[in-house]
C-alpha cells in the first residue's frame, strides 16, 4: 500500500497524517483522530449524517478523499461547539426536543450552522430545504425545524429566551 | 472499496492529459467524486490510478467569454447556483441547480462531473442541452468544442477519448426575448433523482409565434434526448392551447423511456408529455425569470 | 405550548403536578448534540478485531462446497468461519434459523461465512477469497405459489411451507350478520415491504473473556431476553456455567428492528470466541437494507358490513403473510392485528384468520407497529367506502361506531379509558373537516383511527420491568431500570414520573439502562409499553422510598408521617408550614446515625394483563390507546403528485408525562407513516433487493414532511403511572389510511396498495376516466 501523507487543519489544529489514497476525510476524523461525533449513516452521500465544514462549505465527508483534503479547513461538532451560534443551536435543539436517538444531529447541526451564517433570519422553508439533505428518522423534523428558527430568532451574544435546561421551570424544582 | 491506487494531482491540463497518458487504462478522473466515489465503494469501478482535477485553475471560473457564458468544468453546482449572473441569463440551468441531489452533495459535485458521468438523468444536462451548450475538450491534439448534445454516446458513455478532458461548458449567449424552465418529476421533493426532466428554452417572434424553441428530455432514454419534432411543430404553427398539447404529445413519442425501478416507461413517458406542455406554457406566461 | 385536549371527567395536570407534564428537556440531549454519545459504531476495545459476512448470491439453493483456504492465508485475517467449522446454532423462535447456513441457503441474504481480521478492510478483502459452490435450486417468491402444491420446500423436513401458527379468532356469527347487513364491501389490499431506516446501522461488539464469560455490547431492545438467547452459544460450545453480560449502547434508531437476535450478533460471539479476542461487527448501509428483516408484508382480503344507519355489523379478515424463509416476529404479528380487527370500533361478529407461508424472500420483523399499519390500512379505507355506500360523513360514520370507556371487546379487551370520540373531533377541528370534505377540485380531506396496546403487552410469560432506585447522602437519586431507551425517551420520562413522586428536581434524577448484569428483568422496549410498564415500576420504587423518608423524618420530626410530604428537596408538613426538612440533610442523618439506614427500593411491576387464548381471545395489555389521523392533502391530476397540506395527529395518551417528548413521537411516527403511505418499498426480485440504498429507498426529507399538528387527549387511565398509556406506535399506524381516504376525497381513486406512488395515482385516475 501506498501511503500519503496529508496536513490538514481539524477544529482549528494542524494534524499530519497517514492515509491509503482510498480513504475518505470521514475516515480520518473518526478512526485517525478520534472525532466519533461525526456519523457514518451511509457512506454514499444520502445520509448527511457525515456532514462537516470543508473549507467553510457543508459537505458530507464520506465522499471527500483524505488525500484531497490536504492543506484544507475542516470543523466537525466537536470544535465547532465552541462557538457561540453553535451554542444557541445546541441549546435550541435541547430545549425543543430536537434530539431523539441523535444519530443524524451532528450533521443536522453542522447544515443548520451553515444556513444561519449565511442566512441568519431564515424562512422556514429555507430551513428545509438547508435540511433536506440530512435524514431523520425518529422526529419527523418538526422539531428540528422550530429549533433551528428558535436560534435564528435570537440575537447574536444574547442567551435568549430559552431557559428551560438552566432553571427556571418547575420541572427542574 | 479499493484502498490502494496511484493518486495524480496535476495543476495543468496538459499535465492532467500527461497523467492520464502514463496511467492508461485503469485511470479514472476525479472532480467532485459525488459519482465515483459511490461507484468505488460499491466496488463497480475500482480504479488503478485517479487523476484529481480539483488543482487546476483553467478548470475554473464562471464568467463572460466571446462565444458565450463559461462554465468552467469545476464549477461547482452550488458555485453555480450562487452565482447571479448565470442565474438570471439561465434560469433553467438554477432550476436544475437547485433541484440536483441534496445541498451538501452540491457543494462537492461539479458541473464537469455531471456531464461527464453521462447519467440519462443529469439534471445540469437537460437545461444546458435547451441552451445551446457548447463541451470544451481538451486532448494532447489540442483543444476541440462539441455541441453538448452530442457530447453523450449513451448511458456512461461519451465522446471523451481515454486522455481527453472537459475544460468547460459554453452557453451561447440567450437571445434577449429567451424564456426558459427546468421541470422534474420525482417521487419525494428532497434528495431526489429525476423520473423525468424538461428543459425548455424558447423565444418568441411575436405574440403567437416562435422564434426558436429548444426541448431536452432527461432520464427517458440512454441520454439526454431532444424533442425535435415537437420542436419543429412549435415553430410552424400559432401557439394554442391545442399546439401545446399536441407539442407535448410529440416530445413523449420523443421519448424512448424503459421500465426500472424507479418509474414505468408508461409513466415517464406521461410525464414528458405533461412537463413539456407545462413548461411550456411557463415560458409562454412570460416566466422563465422566476 | 402543546394543544391538550382533558377529555371529560378527566382531571387537569397542571395544577396536580410540578414535573409530570411538563415539557423537559431530554437528560441525554446535551451529549447528543455534543458528538460526545457513544453508539456502536464508535466503540472500540483493546485489541478487537472486526467481522464481516459473506452472503448467499442466490435466494434458493444447495451448498455444494466452501473453501476458506485462501481467505485464511491472507495476512490480517483471524478466523474465518462457516457452518461447517462451527457448532450449529438455531435461532428465531420456531428454531428454524441457523446463525451459519449449511447444506442449503435458503435468502439471498443467508449467511454462509464469516471473517475477523485486523481492519473491516481486510476483512472484506478475505470475503472475496472464499470459493463457494452452489446448486441452485427452484426457489418460490410468492406465499400463494408457496403454498400450493409442488411447490418448491423451504425447509424440506417440514413438508409445506405453511407455518404452523393457526391465527385465528372468532367472535358471534358473521355469515348472519353479513346476510342481514344493508351495505357490504369485500376488498383485497397488498402491503409491501418496508425497513426501519435507522440512521445508524446495526451492530455488536462480542468479548469472549478469557475465563469463559461473555459480553456482548449492542444497540438491543430486549437486553434481558437476548440474554437468554445469547446463552444458546454456550449449549453449542458446551460450555458450561457461564456467564452472559448484555451491555445496552445508545442505539441509532430501533423502530422494532431491535427486537430480536439475529444471526449476525452469534456470528461476532462465536469469532470472538474462537479468536480469544473482542471483534466489532457493524453493517454497512446497504446491509442494513437486505440483511435487517423489516415489516412484514400482507395480502389481505376484508369484508365489513354496516346496517342503513352505519351501525357496524361485522367484519371478516383472511390474510396471508409472507414470511421468508426464517420465522422471526414477523410471523406473529396477527397477534397484533387481530386487536384492531376485533375491537377498533364496536363491532359484534368478528372472524379473523391469518395464514403465515415461507418463501425464499427476505424474512421480516416487529416495526413500529407490530402489523398494525398493515391492518389499520385495511380497515380504515374500507370504513370510507362504507360510510360512503351509508350516505354518511366518514368522521360521523366513525363517531356512530366509536369505541367508549368500560367497554368490553369480542376480544375480550377491557376498555379502561378512551379518548376515540376526542381524537376525531380534535381532526374535525384541526382540518376544518366540515368546511373541506367532499370539495374535489384536487383537494381532499381523510381521517384514520386507530387502537394499540396502551399498558403493555403479555406476549411473553412476564411482562413485567424491574426497578431499583437508590438515593445518595446528597439527595440525587439513581434508578436502575430494566428499561431500554432508544431515542424515544423513556429515561426522561422516568425520571420525571420518579422525580413528582420524591419531590426532587428531573435532573436531579439519573436514570441507568446500561447492561443485564446492572439491572433487573425488563421484556424489552415493544409495544409502546416502557412509559406504562416501566413507569408504573419506577413510580412504585419511588413510592417505596418515599415511604422510608417520610417514615424516617417522622422520627426525627417527632411528626405524624401521614402529615409529611415531599417537595422542594424538603420534607415538609400539610398542616405545619414551618416545618421543614432539607431531603439531604435527612439522608445524612439516616446514614450516619447509629445502625445506618440508607434509601433503597425495588419493585418488579408486571401489569395486570392476560395472554391470548386458543381463540386469540383475552385481555393483553392493561390499557389501549386510541387515536385520530386528519390530513388534507392536493392531488396533482396530471402526475398524480401527493402534497400534503395539513396534517392532524390526535393520540388519547392517558396523561403527557412530558408532552414535548410526546409530540416527537407523534411528529415522528407521522413521519413514518407518510413515508409508507407515499414513497417507502424495499423493492424485490426474485428475493433480492434491489434498492439497498437511501437513494432508490425514499426515506421522507424535511421537505417532504408537513408540519404535523398535535393534539394529545388526556384520559387519566386508572392503571397508567400518572395516567399515562403507551403511544410510541399509535403515530404511524394510521398515516396510510388516513392519507388514502383524502386522496379518494380528491380525485374519486381508491388505491389498495403501498406505496402510493404519483404513477400509481394517476394510473388509477386515468383508469377511472
Amino acid at each position: 500500500m501506498m501511503f500519503h501523507q496529508i496536513t490538514l487543519t481539524v477544529n482549528g489544529s494542524l494534524f499530519t497524517v497517514m492515509v491509503a489514497p482510498g480513504d475518505t476525510l470521514l475516515e480520518v476524523l473518526r478512526e485517525k483522530l478520534g472525532l466519533t461525533g461525526t456519523k457514518k449513516g451511509c457512506d454514499t452521500g444520502d445520509c448527511g449524517a457525515c456532514t462537516v465544514l470543508f473549507d467553510g462549505r457543508p459537505v458530507p465527508s464520506c465522499l471527500v478523499l483524505a488525500r484531497a483534503a490536504h492543506g484544507k479547513e475542516v470543523w466537525t461538532v466537536e470544535g465547532l461547539s465552541g462557538d457561540p451560534g453553535f451554542r444557541r443551536l445546541q441549546e435550541n435543539f435541547v430545549n425543543r426536543g430536537a434530539v431523539q436517538c441523535g444519530f443524524c444531529t451532528p450533521g443536522m447541526l453542522v447544515a443548520a450552522f451553515v444556513l444561519l451564517r449565511t442566512t441568519p433570519r431564515p424562512t422556514e422553508e429555507e430551513v428545509r430545504e438547508a435540511i433536506s439533505g440530512n435524514l431523520c428518522r425518529c422526529t419527523g423534523y418538526q422539531k428540528i425545524v422550530e429549533a433551528v428558527l428558535a436560534a435564528a430568532a435570537i440575537p447574536e451574544g444574547s442567551r435568549g429566551p430559552d431557559q428551560l435546561s438552566e432553571g427556571g421551570d418547575p420541572a427542574n424544582g | 472499496m479499493k484502498k490502494n491506487f496511484l493518486y495524480f494531482e496535476p495543476a495543468t491540463v496538459a499535465q492532467a492529459i500527461a497523467d492520464l497518458k502514463e496511467s492508461g487504462a485503469g485511470a479514472w478522473r476525479l472532480a467532485g467524486g459525488t459519482d465515483l466515489l459511490v461507484r468505488m465503494k460499491r466496488r463497480e469501478i475500482n480504479p488503478d490510478a485517479l487523476v484529481d482535477l480539483k488543482n487546476i485553475p483553467e478548470l475554473a471560473g464562471i464568467g463572460a467569454e466571446e462565444s458565450g457564458f463559461r462554465l468552467g468544468a469545476l464549477t461547482t453546482v452550488a458555485a453555480l447556483l450562487r452565482n447571479e449572473e448565470a442565474g438570471r441569463l439561465f434560469p433553467a440551468l438554477r432550476q436544475a441547480a437547485a433541484v440536483m441531489a441534496s445541498p451538501q452533495i452540491r457543494e462537492l459535485a461539479t458541473l464537469g462531473g455531471n456531464v461527464c458521468n453521462a447519467s440519462p438523468a443529469a439534471d445540469l444536462v437537460p437545461p444546458l442541452v435547451a441552451a445551446g451548450a457548447q463541451a470544451v475538450i481538451a486532448g494532447d491534439d489540442g483543444t476541440r468544442t462539441v455541441p453538448l448534445e452530442e457530447f453523450f454516446r449513451g448511458p456512461r458513455e461519451t465522446v471523451l477519448r481515454a486522455q481527453d478532458i472537459l475544460t468547460a461548458v459554453i452557453v451561447p449567449w440567450p437571445s434577449k426575448n429567451c424564456r426558459s424552465v427546468y421541470l422534474k418529476q420525482g417521487i419525494r421533493r428532497g434528495h431526489e433523482i429525476a423520473i423525468a426532466g424538461v428543459a425548455v428554452s424558447l423565444v418568441r417572434r411575436e405574440k403567437n409565434r416562435l422564434a426558436d424553441v429548444r426541448i431536452a428530455l432527461g432520464a427517458v432514454g440512454p441520454t439526454v434526448l431532444r424533442a425535435r419534432k415537437a420542436e419543429e411543430f412549435l415553430r410552424q404553427h400559432t401557439l394554442s392551447e391545442a399546439v401545446l398539447a399536441e407539442a407535448g404529445g410529440l416530445a413523449a413519442l420523443a421519448a424512448q423511456p424503459v421500465d426500472d425501478i424507479r418509474a414505468s416507461a408508461w409513466y415517464r413517458r406521461e410525464m414528458v408529455r405533461v412537463l413539456t406542455i407545462r413548461a411550456l406554457q411557463f415560458c409562454l406566461a412570460g416566466g422563465g425569470d422566476e | 405550548m402543546d394543544k391538550r385536549i382533558i377529555a371529560a371527567g378527566t382531571a387537569e395536570a397542571e395544577n396536580r403536578f410540578r414535573r409530570v407534564g411538563k415539557r423537559v428537556p431530554k437528560l441525554d440531549a446535551w451529549e447528543k448534540v455534543s458528538g460526545r454519545t457513544q453508539y456502536i459504531h464508535d466503540l472500540k476495545l483493546p485489541n478487537m478485531l472486526h467481522a464481516r459476512i459473506l452472503y448467499s448470491k442466490y435466494p434458493h439453493a444447495r451448498i455444494i462446497h466452501i473453501d476458506p483456504s485462501r481467505a485464511e492465508k491472507l495476512p490480517g485475517v483471524k478466523a474465518v468461519i462457516t457452518g461447517y467449522n462451527t457448532p450449529e446454532i438455531r435461532i428465531g423462535f420456531l428454531n428454524d434459523n441457523p446463525v451459519l447456513k449449511k447444506d442449503k441457503v435458503r435468502q439471498y441474504r443467508d449467511e454462509v461465512a464469516a471473517v475477523a481480521a485486523v481492519d473491516p478492510d481486510v476483512a472484506a478483502e478475505a470475503l472475496e477469497l472464499i470459493r463457494v459452490e452452489y446448486e441452485e435450486l427452484p426457489a418460490v417468491f410468492d406465499p400463494g405459489e408457496a403454498m400450493a402444491e409442488g411447490a418448491p420446500l423451504v425447509h424440506a423436513k417440514k413438508g409445506t411451507n405453511v407455518l404452523n401458527l393457526p391465527w385465528q379468532f372468532s367472535a358471534g356469527d358473521v355469515e348472519a350478520a353479513r346476510e342481514n347487513s344493508a351495505f357490504v364491501v369485500e376488498e383485497t389490499y397488498r402491503l409491501t415491504w418496508v425497513t426501519h431506516c435507522c440512521l445508524g446501522t446495526a451492530g455488536c461488539v462480542a468479548d469472549f473473556h478469557p475465563n469463559g464469560n461473555l459480553t456482548v455490547y449492542t444497540p438491543t431492545q430486549i437486553r434481558f431476553l437476548a440474554q437468554r438467547d445469547f446463552m444458546k452459544v454456550f449449549d453449542a460450545l458446551g460450555l458450561r456455567g457461564k456467564k452472559v453480560n448484555v451491555v445496552q449502547v445508545k442505539a441509532g434508531g430501533a423502530f422494532g428492528s431491535k427486537l430480536d437476535t439475529y444471526p449476525y450478533e452469534y456470528i461476532t460471539i462465536l469469532l470472538s470466541y474462537y479468536t480469544g479476542r473482542p471483534v466489532k461487527l457493524v453493517f454497512t448501509r446497504e446491509e442494513e437494507f437486505f440483511a435487517t428483516p423489516g415489516r412484514q408484508p400482507a395480502i389481505i382480503k376484508i369484508a365489513q358490513g354496516c346496517t342503513a344507519g352505519g351501525q357496524l355489523t361485522f367484519r371478516d379478515v383472511k390474510m396471508i403473510l409472507d414470511n421468508g424463509a426464517y420465522t422471526s416476529w414477523g410471523a406473529t404479528t396477527p397477534t397484533v392485528m387481530v386487536m384492531p380487527v376485533s375491537s377498533l370500533y364496536k363491532v359484534p361478529n368478528i372472524r379473523y384468520e391469518a395464514t403465515c407461508v415461507y418463501t425464499n424472500n427476505i424474512y421480516c420483523t416487529a416495526m413500529r407497529g407490530y402489523g398494525n399499519p398493515q391492518i389499520t390500512f385495511a380497515i380504515e379505507s374500507q370504513i370510507d367506502t362504507l360510510a360512503e355506500m351509508a350516505g354518511i360523513d366518514p368522521l360521523e360514520f366513525r363517531l356512530i361506531n366509536a369505541n367508549t370507556p368500560g367497554e368490553v371487546t369480542p376480544q375480550k379487551f377491557q376498555v379502561t379509558s378512551c379518548g376515540l370520540k376526542e381524537c376525531l373531533e380534535a381532526v374535525r377541528a384541526g382540518i376544518g373537516w366540515d368546511e373541506k370534505k367532499g370539495r374535489g377540485g384536487g383537494r381532499g380531506v381523510g381521517v384514520a383511527a386507530l387502537l394499540h396496546v396502551g399498558g403493555g403487552a403479555r406476549i411473553y410469560r412476564s411482562d413485567g420491568c424491574g426497578v431499583i432506585l437508590k438515593m445518595d447522602d446528597f439527595g440525587k437519586v439513581t434508578v436502575l431500570t430494566g428499561a431500554t431507551d432508544m431515542g424515544q425517551g423513556s429515561e426522561t420520562v422516568i425520571a420525571q414520573i420518579v422525580a413528582e413522586e420524591l419531590g426532587v428536581k428531573v435532573t436531579d434524577v439519573t436514570v441507568v439502562n446500561s447492561s443485564t448484569d446492572t439491572e433487573t428483568w425488563d421484556v424489552g422496549a415493544h409495544a409502546s409499553r416502557t412509559t406504562f410498564v416501566a413507569g408504573n415500576a419506577a413510580l412504585r420504587a419511588a413510592r417505596q422510598a418515599k415511604e422510608k423518608i417520610l417514615a424516617a423524618a417522622a422520627r426525627i420530626l417527632k411528626h405524624d408521617a401521614a402529615d409529611l410530604y415531599l417537595e422542594g428537596e424538603q420534607i415538609r408538613s400539610f398542616s405545619q408550614p414551618g416545618v421543614r426538612l432539607e431531603l439531604a440533610k435527612l439522608l445524612r442523618q439516616m446514614h450516619f446515625a447509629g445502625g445506618g439506614q440508607v434509601v433503597v427500593a425495588d419493585y418488579f411491576y408486571d401489569p395486570p394483563t392476560e395472554m391470548l387464548d386458543r381463540n386469540m381471545s383475552g385481555n393483553l395489555s392493561a390499557a389501549y390507546t386510541y387515536g385520530a389521523h386528519g390530513v388534507e392533502v392536493e392531488v396533482d391530476r396530471e402526475t398524480g403528485q401527493v402534497k400534503i397540506l395539513n396534517y392532524v395527529c390526535a393520540i388519547d395518551a392517558g396523561r403527557a408525562i412530558n408532552p414535548m417528548l410526546l409530540e416527537g413521537q407523534l411528529e415522528g411516527g407521522v413521519a413514518m407513516g407518510i413515508g409508507y403511505a407515499l414513497m417507502e418499498e424495499l423493492k424485490l426480485s426474485n428475493g433480492k433487493v434491489l434498492n439497498p440504498n437511501f437513494l432508490d429507498y425514499r426515506l421522507p426529507t424535511s421537505l417532504d414532511v408537513p408540519k404535523v399538528q398535535s393534539v394529545i387527549v388526556e384520559t387519566d387511565d386508572s392503571e397508567g403511572p400518572f395516567g399515562a398509556k403507551g403511544i410510541g406506535e399509535p403515530p404511524a399506524v394510521a398515516a396510510a389510511p388516513a392519507i388514502a381516504n383524502a386522496v379518494y376525497d380528491a380525485v374519486g381513486v381508491r388505491l389498495r396498495e403501498l406505496p402510493m406512488t404519483p404513477e400509481k395515482i394517476l394510473a388509477a385516475i386515468e383508469d377511472k376516466s
